[in-house]
């Protein structure tokens, strides 16, 4: 309310509009009793040495922050008669902007969790940041917790390294990641070795090798050696049973690793084979049998699990799965207003292969997608220019959600090869920071044996110089508090190990 | 994918707002101290409040029902702050500079009760043809009944019953204004009851007092 104080007398005569229709007569007014404390005055704020200077009804207009409560009087200095804050000047600038124009905004070279931590001391709610920085400042704090989200993930996974007893969890954590274990990265390795060979196997069966006996025509490969390619793929097959089966024995959710996409794939990959196992050579059925065959092709995309991209891929695939479908619905539309009209301007020429509409369907996608293989082209000259138009309007369709596509791939991507350089960063990291922590313990530890020795030396009455004297008096009450613990616990205050760990031992 | 703008291929440059009104030139402290009964410090006061809410000198009505706005928070001010918007604009040209506002200010806290009475005259003349009617006098009242919100949901009963208390409120006061019976309340006429009402002058020596 103290934003609009200055208007106040302006409404309080607008009141008199209010008198002739009043049936009682209005109450008096309040009169000020200090007429001091009725006018402004200013404070003086130093916020680490950077001296800001406002109207005290400005802070109050929010009287609920840090500045517009008494909680500022904790801050008062009555020396120098300001109020010192030891913060960031440069954020606090942002802060005292927003009490005197009512808008907070955020600057955008500023790191998001340091103006958190100083909103956060000065009791203002990110929230009324005002609308021009708020979608900045959202999008950043997304950012940062899927990030820490990342970190925090990755950590946890690896400190449940130890503690795995049971055999399944075992098998489940070598199954997920390879790295763990050697027999893991064995079993992985052996896994995609023999992807391979029946994908291979799948290629040449079909290859020709020779003619047949008694006929004309060539003797692919794989009826030539039956059984070669027989064995092969039983063997395959039985391999990759047996990791279905170790998998599913391992999963600790099995209905959630039933319904994964991986464990689909692994089941359409190793079904065909079984179903061809029950059905005999018989000429009824061997169409559908060939059919079953196409799905053995489906083995190669178990390569998922052994590479990381391909994941990558099919997550962007789902992830633009809107603008493909934009994509292939602009595209249908376009197939049949050209192919209509091709029809149309072609229906009478001679010889034509424009026989009906679903005909030059294939026309237009040729023609779209400028292959143009040239089995199907337009002898009239109206159908060449729909024809020409065609192509034109083909590269603009298509060539539009593909930059949409290709950003949000590249998106992912890196985020993954930063996720995975910041794993591989974060063990030397961590292990630089260790190092500095316990060099400060180190001296930590000998100045607090320095203390006592001299102590020891003051108690036998034994001289010494004032070198040490100056020794602020947190560090020698720190030194007390680590003494009595000593003396509590009977154990010694040593260098290497930490005051937890101490604790931990069972002195 | 969401539908794009309409026209998205407009490409006016935005060019900095070109000056619609020409800027009021700021009229000097003693001279706004002689012209009116405030004294430096008070103009001083107000006129940082006014500058901090109209930058450019002016105050247009929205920045008036803004401002009511935070004074009632409750009710709905707009339609009051119109009339008061209209009462304060002399000229009628749509916004008023700070020399005008402190004019009636002046007149409205440190006036005689003529003036104010006069004031409240314009402010209840809302086509300002000199004459009071019923209905411009139920417009108002309405107007500051709204400004302390509506308690009941329109069309409820409750509601009824406070349409009906302020349509009484208004008759109650029509005829106590409206001397020769005509249908309509002069400015003389205005002034002669309202002088008459010892509640009306009471009332208004209750503004005489400090901002």
């Amino acid at each position: 309310m103290a934003s609009v104080a200055a208007w106040l007398p302006f409404a309080r005569a607008a009141a008199i509009g209010w008198v002739p229709i009043a049936t009682h007569p209005l109450p008096p007014p309040p009169v000020p009793k200090d007429r001091r404390r009725a006018e402004d005055e200013k404070l003086l704020i130093n916020v680490s040495g950077r001296r800001f200077e406002t109207w005290r009804n400005t802070l109050e207009k929010y009287p609920d922050s840090l500045l517009g409560s008494s909680e500022r009087e904790f801050f008062y200095d009555e020396d120098s008669r300001e109020y010192f804050f030891d913060r960031d000047p440069d954020i606090f600038r942002h802060i005292l902007n927003y009490y005197r124009t009512g808008k907070l905004h955020y600057p955008k070279h500023e790191c998001l969790t340091g103006y958190d931590e100083e909103l956060a001391f000065f009791g203002i709610l990110p929230d009324v940041i005002g609308d021009c920085c708020y979608e900045d400042y959202r999008d950043r704090k997304r950012e940062n917790a899927e990030r820490l989200m990342d970190d925090k993930l990755s950590e946890a996974g690896d400190q449940s390294l130890p503690q795995l007893t049971d055999l399944r969890q075992k098998m489940w954590r070598a199954f997920e990641n390879p790295h763990t274990s050697t027999a893991a990265l064995v079993f992985y390795y052996v896994t995609g070795f023999f992807i391979a060979v029946s994908v291979m196997a799948n290629v040449v069966e079909t290859v020709p090798c020779g003619h047949r006996p008694g006929r004309a025509g060539t003797l692919p490969c794989g009826e030539r050696y039956k059984i070669v390619f027989f064995c092969l793929d039983t063997a395959c097959v039985m391999i990759f049973t047996a990791e279905y089966l170790l998998r599913l024995f391992a999963a600790p959710d099995r209905c959630k690793f039933v319904r994964s996409v991986m464990s689909i794939i692994d089941v359409v990959a190793i079904l065909p084979y079984y179903i061809g196992l029950g059905i005999t050579d018989n000429d009824d059925v061997s169409g559908a049998f060939v059919t079953l065959r196409v799905f053995r092709v489906f083995r190669i995309f178990k390569f998922s699990r052994h590479s990381q991209g391909l994941r990558i891929l099919g997550y962007t695939l789902k992830s633009c799965a809107s603008e493909l479908g934009f994509l292939v619905f602009s595209l249908a539309m376009a197939i049949i207003i050209f192919a209509t009209v091709m029809f149309y301007a072609e229906k009478n020429e001679q010889d034509t292969n424009f026989t009906s509409i679903p005909a030059a369907f294939w026309y237009t996608i040729v023609t779209m997608t400028t292959l143009g293989y040239g089995d199907m082209v337009p002898g009239t000259i109206a159908g060449k220019i729909v024809g020409g138009v065609c192509s034109l309007s083909g590269v603009l369709v298509i060539a539009l959600p593909v930059p949409v596509i290709v950003s949000n791939f590249s998106r992912i991507y890196h985020q993954n090869q930063r996720a995975d350089k910041r794993k591989a960063q974060r063990k030397a990291r961590l292990a630089r920071i260790r190092i500095a922590k316990a060099s400060s313990g180190a001296a930590f530890v000998s100045k607090k044996k320095a203390a006592e020795a001299r102590l020891a030396a003051q108690e036998s009455g034994v001289e010494l110089d004032d070198a040490g004297r100056d020794e602020d008096i947190f560090e020698l009450q720190h030194h007390h508090l680590l003494r009595c613990l000593e003396r509590t616990t009977m154990c010694d205050y040593s260098k290497n190990d930490s005051i937890e760990e101490i604790i931990t031992k069972n002195c | 994918m969401a539908t794009p703008p309409e026209s998205p291929v407009e490409e006016h440059a935005y060019e900095l707002e070109p000056n619609r009104t020409p800027k009021p030139i700021p009229v000097a402290l003693e001279e706004l101290c002689r012209q009116t009964k405030f004294t430096k410090q008070e103009i001083r006061v107000m006129y940082r409040g006014f500058k901090t809410e109209c930058p450019d000198g002016v105050v247009h009505e929205d920045s008036f029902k803004d401002i009511y706005a935070k004074f009632f928070p409750h009710g709905n001010s707009a339609l009051y702050a119109h009339y008061v918007f209209k009462a304060f604009d002399v000229n009628c040209s749509g916004a008023i500079s700070f020399r005008e506002l402190l004019v009636t200010l002046s007149t409205l806290l440190r006036g005689s009760v003529y003036e104010r009475l006069r004031w409240a005259f314009r402010l209840y003349d809302v086509d300002g043809d000199g004459a009071i009617t019923r209905q411009e006098l139920g417009e108002v009242v309405v107007a500051v009944h709204e400004l302390l919100g509506r308690r009941a949901p329109p069309g409820s009963p409750a509601a009824r019953i406070d349409d009906a208390k302020a349509n009484e409120q208004v008759d109650r006061v029509f005829r106590k204004l409206d001397l020769n019976q005509d249908g309509v309340i002069t400015i003389e006429e205005f002034l002669e009851s309202c002088l008459k009402d010892e509640v009306i002058t009471r009332s208004l020596q209750m503004f005489d007092t400090v901002l």
